[in-house]
């Protein structure tokens, strides 16, 4: 097979079929806008959930008739928990420091006495953050003896679970719908394109043309209509995220950012969006009798 | 060169041909007669392999309908020129691009398929309209570019569906003309007509079609 009459063919659309081949990038692009604007948006939602989650911390309190010597031992043994990464101890006198920084207050002058008991500041592993392990290693500080109480964020990091599960559901729903979509609407939109030249098959196979030679063209046309709209749908979101922001006076950048990989992504997956659908739209036309 | 032995073919439970003979020497001129709707179309798919016969055996040059594997039916269709009733042409080219792609698909060098078309061409009295576009052209010219480009490969056979079917008797005459001068070369011809004056007019061997099956006739002489 000739290059040159692959590539004269596989661009032939771009002068010969303006409307089809406009059709089906922009049927792309927008596929492709629709999937970046949503993974974007996911990767970014996923971000703030789990930077919450980094917040998480725990503190136990000491009972007051704790001796000080005690304290250490009880910190080494909470530390040697499963999931515990690091434990901080605060005396009482620092918690009454803490409290004068937060209140501006000096508690001594307030009571007279400082009721502020010790405390270990508890820092959860990574993998640990979620509200089941929490909870167990809460009950497991909680039996260590010479702690008093432990507390933490219990229904913050309960809704981040609850919230992270319905937020993976939903995305997941969403973008299986959106990718499927995508694909159904690129396949038709190219099918259609196809089906404008099914004569041109025909005659093609009349007068022995191979399947490969057939196909060629039309899988170089549909990758390079996936390539423009990838280019294309990158370029919008670009704009979007770098530029949208000077206009509307909102900094997107705060909330929301991408990485310039994700341009290669999208580009990518626009070219095999594009090859994908014309591969499967050239399988039907192709297996059709010469004479219909 | 085509051999057809008890051939059967059925659309939805209906026997279209049913049990047909036929064989054609190579360089023989042959006729298919018979009603429209007699099953001309679906023998001559059998020839270029379009259409699998449900019982029988087609044989076309040395390729057999059960030996044929699918991926050899292109190369096969090269040694076979289709002319259609409906031409069959490339909308969106010139004339010389219609032609041109026939050997575009058979991987012929660029220089030479410049002077093959330009020769296929002057054959079908077409080079001044080179550069036009089909619909720029009479039916006549139209179909005078299918043969250029079905003769282009140079195939041994040529199966002509109704090729004069949509052209006035002017330009049906300069297809037959053309058709006698490629079957002079030595090229089979197997034309389905029911333009019966063409027949008398160029008188070769006639076939008829009629109930799904096929018979030698002699055409009675006009008084």
């Amino acid at each position: 097979m000739q290059i040159r009459y692959v590539f004269q063919e596989g661009f032939s659309g771009f002068q010969r079929a303006k409307l089809s081949m406009f059709a089906a990038i922009l049927t792309i692009c927008i596929s492709l806008l629709l999937l970046s604007f949503f993974s974007i948006l996911l990767i970014n939602a996923n971000q703030v959930v789990e930077s919450l989650r980094e917040k998480v911390e725990m503190e136990a309190f000491l009972s007051d008739s704790l001796p000080k010597e005690d304290a250490q031992n009880v910190k080494e043994r909470v530390a040697a928990l499963e999931g515990v990464r690091e434990v901080r101890f605060i005396s009482k006198e620092e918690a009454a420091e803490i409290f004068k920084a937060e209140f501006g207050e000096d508690i001594y002058k307030v009571l007279d006495f400082n009721p502020l008991p010790a405390s270990l500041k508890i820092y959860l592993k990574d993998g640990y953050k979620t509200a089941k392990a929490a909870a167990s290693i809460h009950s497991a500080v909680k039996s260590v003896p010479g702690v008093d109480d432990v507390i933490y964020r219990k229904t913050l990091l309960e809704m981040l679970d609850q919230r992270a599960m319905t937020l993976l559901w939903f995305s997941l729903g969403v973008g299986v719908f959106i990718t499927i979509s995508s694909i159904f609407l690129v396949a038709n939109t190219i099918r259609l394109a196809i089906y404008a030249k099914r004569k041109i098959i025909q005659t093609m196979k009349l007068i022995g043309a191979t399947r490969g030679f057939i196909r060629t063209p039309f899988l170089l046309e549909g990758l390079v209509q996936g390539l423009v709209g990838g280019v294309i749908a990158a370029g919008i979101v670009f704009l979007v995220f770098n530029y949208l922001e000077r206009w509307v006076s909102v900094q997107l950048s705060d909330f929301v950012r991408v990485q310039s990989f994700y341009y290669g992504v999208i580009v990518g997956i626009g070219s095999i969006l594009g090859l994908l659908g014309s591969m499967i739209s050239i399988r039907r036309f192709i297996g059709e009798s010469v004479a219909s | 060169m085509i051999e057809l032995e008890n051939v059967v073919v059925t659309f939805d439970g209906q026997r279209v041909l049913d049990g047909v003979n036929f064989a054609m020497k190579s360089g023989e001129f042959v006729y298919l007669v018979g009603q429209t709707g007699a099953g001309k179309s679906s023998l001559l798919r059998l020839m270029y392999f379009d259409l699998k016969p449900a019982s029988g055996r087609v044989q076309v040059a040395e390729h057999d309908t059960f030996g044929v594997r699918k991926r050899e039916i292109p190369y096969l269709r090269r040694k076979i020129g289709v002319v259609f009733q409906d031409f069959k042409l490339l909308e969106d080219r010139t004339v010389y691009e219609n032609v041109a792609f026939a050997l575009y698909v058979t991987n012929t060098k660029r220089s030479e398929i410049k002077k093959k078309v330009l020769h296929a061409l002057a054959d079908v009295g077409l080079s001044h309209k080179r550069n036009q576009m089909p619909h720029e052209l009479s039916g006549g010219e139209q179909q005078r570019v299918v043969m250029a480009r079905a003769l282009i490969n140079e195939p041994s056979i040529l199966l002509a569906d109704e090729p004069t079917g949509n052209l006035d008797p002017t330009s049906s005459a300069e297809i037959m003309e053309l058709l006698t001068k490629i079957n002079m070369r030595g090229t089979a011809v197997l034309m389905a007509t029911h333009n019966y004056d063409l027949v008398r007019l160029y008188p070769a061997r006639i076939v008829q079609l009629k109930e799904g099956k096929l018979m030698e006739v002699e055409l009675k002489r006009k008084k």
